[in-house]
């Protein structure tokens, strides 16, 4: 059963064609033959080990022994859900590579933004580097100062398929080693919804605005969004705005191919401010980081909570709320224009290699096998979906991860993040301006007047 | 603060008697000084108080009171996970070596500005005094670019050498206070006995400057013991992270649990306060001193 | 600065090798504080100005776009509000001098008249100065807290529920809740700096003052505030340039926010710097802060001589 389940996601995915952000638009379809047909690569069980050593070996026998050390940044801290793949798969590194010593540093997600910006413009970039895909790699990569990747992925290609490539790929050039891809999930507090009658995620926008007026007459909170950290608002808004204007659209205005002077896209900037307007939302969230209220939603204090399906891994392991929460997509608003498997996000999180490094060439095979690893481990967790191809035995993973699977296997386009995947300075002005939706300091009409005259 | 010339420097004793205030005004004044005193203290007991609590009391209605559990494991988180023994640790490495460094080059400076008769002299002290306004954020991108083409991030010195040059305009001001009430006697006897101007300044000037070395140390210590920003971007690993940015960083991974965000706060703060209370005299006195100088 | 270096001159040629080594003495004796000051205050700042005029992202080449930079800081846009931000940090400025140094003048007089536990006092009001701004930044979102919160658990408590607030991201009471702190942490440098000077009314004076009649107010007003006034001044020009330069409670207690409301000068320094990668603007920024304080303290200077004139 659950190969079959993630045999049909990846085809899914595969016959998709993510949105690139790189010059060329999408890379060229893989050349093998869509992995549904035949017994599915998730089926080899081949444990790790003997699996990877085989393409390493052949490539480094001439100085295989040879010790080098190389330097890590990632935002794997003790208190990011990805913490145990992370260090699951740098042990196994460890003991497959007794000649590399990895030294690796964990930074706070918002100052690693800072950290590593700082260090590319100054290049004092570590050997390997987390990055997120698009354009924030893609600011690094104009500048020259990442090491591609193309001759190490030859090694890679059966494991990790092209397609999954789209987002770090820059004229036609790999630069990143995806890990995870994640969405934005409508997450629900079951246990909220049926004091109001509801035993399932109402599947109609008209059926959602019902239930979360009567759950505000139930003075229980809709919406749990933490307003110090704009990118919470966005995981609502972008969803708001793709099912009222369609995933092309919204992925036309991010990649820049058309402007944000859209008046549909401003209706349905109106549509989320109605939201916050109704009382949907927590006031106390405005002033609240969202580990704070990811807290909050798991003690019971909202019905809903839209975040990235990352979270899955965390509400999974809660012993008391797992049984509560259940994931499903935002309702379709304009069934003209969007339906239902649009979704945002697609594969972001990823290692890449700084063409500053004495020891490039080591670090990007390294970095490969490494990536693998962590999106199995991070995969087993529940922490997302797999960019590489799965092994092993997966039917532990959680029904939640599992559930996110059967949403992405229906879907019909992905969206990445906004924040993903424009330019850091694109980035900072579209985040002021949803900060200022979200604040109700601007309107739709002055949201995309605004952004279609600032940006660029 | 050796007492030698301590004369020209505030005397807390100096008395003179307080001719019968008004006993209404007086009742006035001890409210308004109890008040203050509580406005202090309170949020200090307050970190304390929660520092030692589980989220169930903080979150419960006990926010204020004492903890009815004490909770000794919070700080051993703070200490194990948190890391607060090395990021303080570092901080007092960084802070001692800054107030070293600018206090010998102030000492230095100053020596120079105000013992020697040259022209151009006033102008180099106006020159060091444009350090006291310029804000220590306005060099950070420049000094970051210089710093990392030469390889010298995530040093000590990395911090130790601006915050030295940050600390050393109030250094110089705080030192030229002290130093021209020195008698010139003194250098000209010096000079007459065959001493040269590095001997005069070692033999004579540095003794005779030690009341001033608590001061500028005060002040120093104030400056380099807080500071954020340049601590944040210029160091990356954990080895050399001082304590301010560690608690950031602690409380971004704690967010939700405020037991081991307490403790460490209350690690930050309480070592400095307890040094400062058992020293308060002097630590005062020498403040006083620089305000009076400077 | 050897040629500068020039005493007395005198046309021997011993003199002239007397005032070379002089010369040579003097300047190693700056060479230490001229090195650091100018290897990290000087030389930065004329980098900083030089790369205001420049669009840069801090990797590829700079362009050269003249006054672009400054204009756009004076334009209002939602994305960088240079002058709310400047507001924010004069508003910052007025409540630090017309608030809190009122409060240490009245602390250090109060103090100065020696009322029992006088050192007790200056022992606890200076405490909150030695409290590292991180701390005390942690501390207060704590007490802010919408929830859990010392100051809304409070509230409630005395049945004033109707009065909690978000503080921290409530547009109404967000600068006001950066501002309190602020206060509240160096209300206790800025006494304990008055504090000397009162001390260091010579005792005759009040003596005398006292002898004619005047009560202890008015030899305050009239004898002992006159004499401080340099320290006065000092702690006015310390609050007004601090308040520009205020960053790290801002950072940690909205982060700018709400809606970029509490942004101040040096949080959006930091945002188009490290967020935006936008070097020249930031650049341009860190020079308008240098020019703001140089402004500032001239302009006190010339206050505190005119009023004595």
């Amino acid at each position: 059963m659950k190969k079959r389940l993630v045999s049909v996601l990846l085809a899914g995915v595969m016959a998709l064609s993510l949105a690139a952000c790189g010059e060329t638009a999408a890379p060229a379809a893989p050349a093998e033959p869509a992995p549904a047909a035949e017994p599915a690569p998730a089926a080899e069980p081949a444990p790790a080990e003997t699996k990877e050593e085989a393409p390493a070996a052949e490539e480094t026998t001439v100085d295989a022994n040879e010790e080098i050390t190389l330097n890590m940044w990632c935002i794997a801290t003790e208190s990011d859900s990805n913490r145990h793949s992370y260090e699951a798969a740098i042990a196994d590194m460890a003991a497959n590579h007794p000649e590399v010593t990895l030294n690796w540093e964990a930074f706070e997600n918002q100052s690693y933004k800072t950290k590593i910006k700082a260090a590319v413009a100054a290049d004092e970039m570590p050997d390997i580097f987390f990055t997120w895909s698009c354009a924030f790699l893609g600011d690094f990569v104009d500048a020259g100062k990442v090491y591609c990747l193309d001759d190490a992925y030859k090694n890679y290609a059966s494991e990790l398929p092209e397609v999954m490539l789209g987002n770090t790929t820059y004229g036609g050039k790999h630069y990143g080693v995806p890990l995870t891809m994640n969405i934005v999930g409508l997450f629900a507090n079951m246990e909220l919804l049926k004091e109001v009658g509801y035993d399932e995620v109402p599947g109609t926008y008209e059926d959602f605005i019902k239930c979360c007026d009567a759950l505000k007459a139930k003075n229980i909170i809709p919406f749990g969004c933490a307003g110090k950290e704009t990118w919470c608002v966005t995981e609502y808004l972008e969803s708001v705005i793709e099912k009222s204007v369609g995933a092309d659209a919204l992925n036309d205005i991010f990649l820049g191919r058309a402007t944000w002077n859209n008046a549909e896209v401003g209706a349905a900037v109106d549509e989320f401010q109605k939201l916050v307007n109704n009382g949907y939302f927590d006031p106390a969230g405005a002033g609240l980081t969202n580990d704070e209220v990811k807290a909050n939603f798991m003690a019971g204090k909202y019905a809903f909570y839209m975040n990235g399906t990352w979270n899955c891994a965390d509400f999974a392991a809660n012993d008391e709320f797992k049984d509560k929460v259940k994931v499903s997509e935002f309702p379709v608003i304009n069934a003209d224009k969007a339906k239902l498997g649009q979704l945002i996000g697609g594969p972001s999180d990823t290692l890449a290699v700084a063409a500053s490094s004495p020891n490039a060439e080591k670090a990007a095979d390294y970095t490969f096998e490494l990536g693998k690893l962590i999106c199995h481990y991070g995969y087993l967790d529940g922490c997302g979906l797999p960019a590489w191809t799965p092994y092993g035995d997966t039917s532990n993973i959680n029904p939640l991860t599992q559930a996110v699977s059967e949403i992405c296997a229906n879907a019909d386009s992905y969206v990445l993040f906004g924040d993903t995947a424009m330019s850091a300075e694109d980035a900072t002005t579209y985040l002021s301006y949803v900060d200022q939706v979200y604040g109700c300091a601007v309107d739709g009409t002055q949201f995309i007047e605004g952004l279609a005259s600032d940006i660029r | 603060m050796s007492d030698k010339k301590k004369t020209k420097t505030v005397d807390f004793d100096t008395t003179y008697a307080p001719k019968k205030t008004n006993p209404a005004v007086k009742v006035i004044i001890t409210i308004i000084l109890i008040i203050w005193t509580v406005i202090n203290l309170f949020p200090i007991y307050f970190m304390f108080t929660f520092s030692l609590k589980s989220n169930k009391e903080i979150f419960g209605t006990n926010i204020a009171g004492l903890p009815q559990e004490w909770l000794w494991s919070n700080y051993s988180r703070a200490m194990g996970t948190g890391n607060m023994g090395l990021y303080f640790l570092n901080s007092i490495i960084v802070t001692g070596a800054s107030i070293i460094i600018s206090l010998v080059a102030a000492m230095m400076a100053t020596y120079a500005i105000t013992r020697i008769k040259w022209r151009g002299s006033k102008l180099t002290n106006a020159f060091f005094m444009l350090g006291l306004t310029i804000p220590i954020q306005a060099s950070i991108v420049p000094v970051y670019v210089v710093l990392s083409r030469l390889h010298w991030l995530n040093k000590y010195s990395t911090l130790i050498v601006p915050y030295s040059a940050f600390a050393l305009s109030m250094a110089i001001l705080i030192c030229t206070g002290f130093m021209v009430e020195i008698p010139f006697d003194l250098d000209e006897a010096a000079r007459i006995d065959g001493c040269g101007l590095w001997r005069t300044f070692f033999e004579i000037i540095i003794p005779l400057m030690k009341p001033a070395y608590a001061t500028i140390g005060i002040y120093s210590f104030l400056q380099c013991w807080n500071e954020f920003m340049f601590a944040n971007v210029f160091i990356s690993d954990s080895a050399h992270r001082t304590m301010p940015v560690g608690i950031q960083q602690l409380s971004g991974s704690y967010t939700t649990d405020w037991g081991p965000i307490g403790a460490a706060l209350v690690i930050a703060t309480f070592p400095t306060l307890l040094i400062y209370v058992i020293l308060c005299r002097r630590i005062q006195e020498s403040f006083i001193a620089g305000a009076v100088k400077g | 600065m050897a040629e500068q270096v020039r005493v007395k001159n005198a046309p021997s040629a011993i003199k002239r090798k007397r005032d070379l080594i002089l010369g040579i003495n003097i300047f190693l004796f700056l060479l230490p504080a001229l090195f650091l000051f100018i290897s990290i205050l000087i030389a930065p700042i004329i980098v900083s100005v030089y790369r205001s005029f420049q669009d840069w992202n801090g990797m590829s080449e700079g362009v050269f776009v003249g006054l672009k930079n400054y204009r756009k800081l004076f334009s209002n846009s939602v994305t960088l509000n240079f002058v709310v931000a400047l507001k924010n940090s004069l508003i910052l400025a007025f409540f630090s001098v017309f608030v809190q140094l009122p409060m240490s003048l009245g602390l250090a007089l109060i103090l100065g008249r020696k009322p029992k536990g006088e050192r007790f006092y200056l022992t606890v009001f200076f405490m909150p100065v030695l409290i590292s701004t991180v701390v005390i930044g942690q501390l207060w979102l704590k007490i802010y807290n919408p929830d859990y919160g010392l100051l809304n658990s409070f509230l409630r408590m005395i049945n004033l529920e109707t009065w909690t607030h978000i503080w921290v991201s409530d547009p109404k009471t967000a600068l006001g809740s950066i501002i309190v702190p602020t206060i509240w942490q160096y209300v206790g440098y800025h006494m304990l700096l008055m504090y000397a000077g009162v001390k260091g009314v010579s005792p005759d004076l009040r003596e005398a003052a006292m002898l004619d009649g005047a009560t202890p107010g008015q030899v305050d007003w009239y004898v002992v505030i006159p004499i401080i006034k340099p320290i006065i001044r000092v702690s006015v020009i310390f609050a007004v340039t601090g308040s520009l330069k205020a960053y790290d409670l801002v950072y940690i207690l909205t982060g700018g926010g709400p809606q970029k409301l509490t942004e101040v000068p040096s949080t959006l320094l930091q945002e188009q710097l490290f967020l935006a990668n936008k070097y020249g603007m930031g650049s341009a920024i860190s020079v308008m802060l240098i020019v703001l304080c140089f402004a500032f303290s001239l302009l006190i200077t010339a206050v505190f001589r005119e009023k004595d004139n």
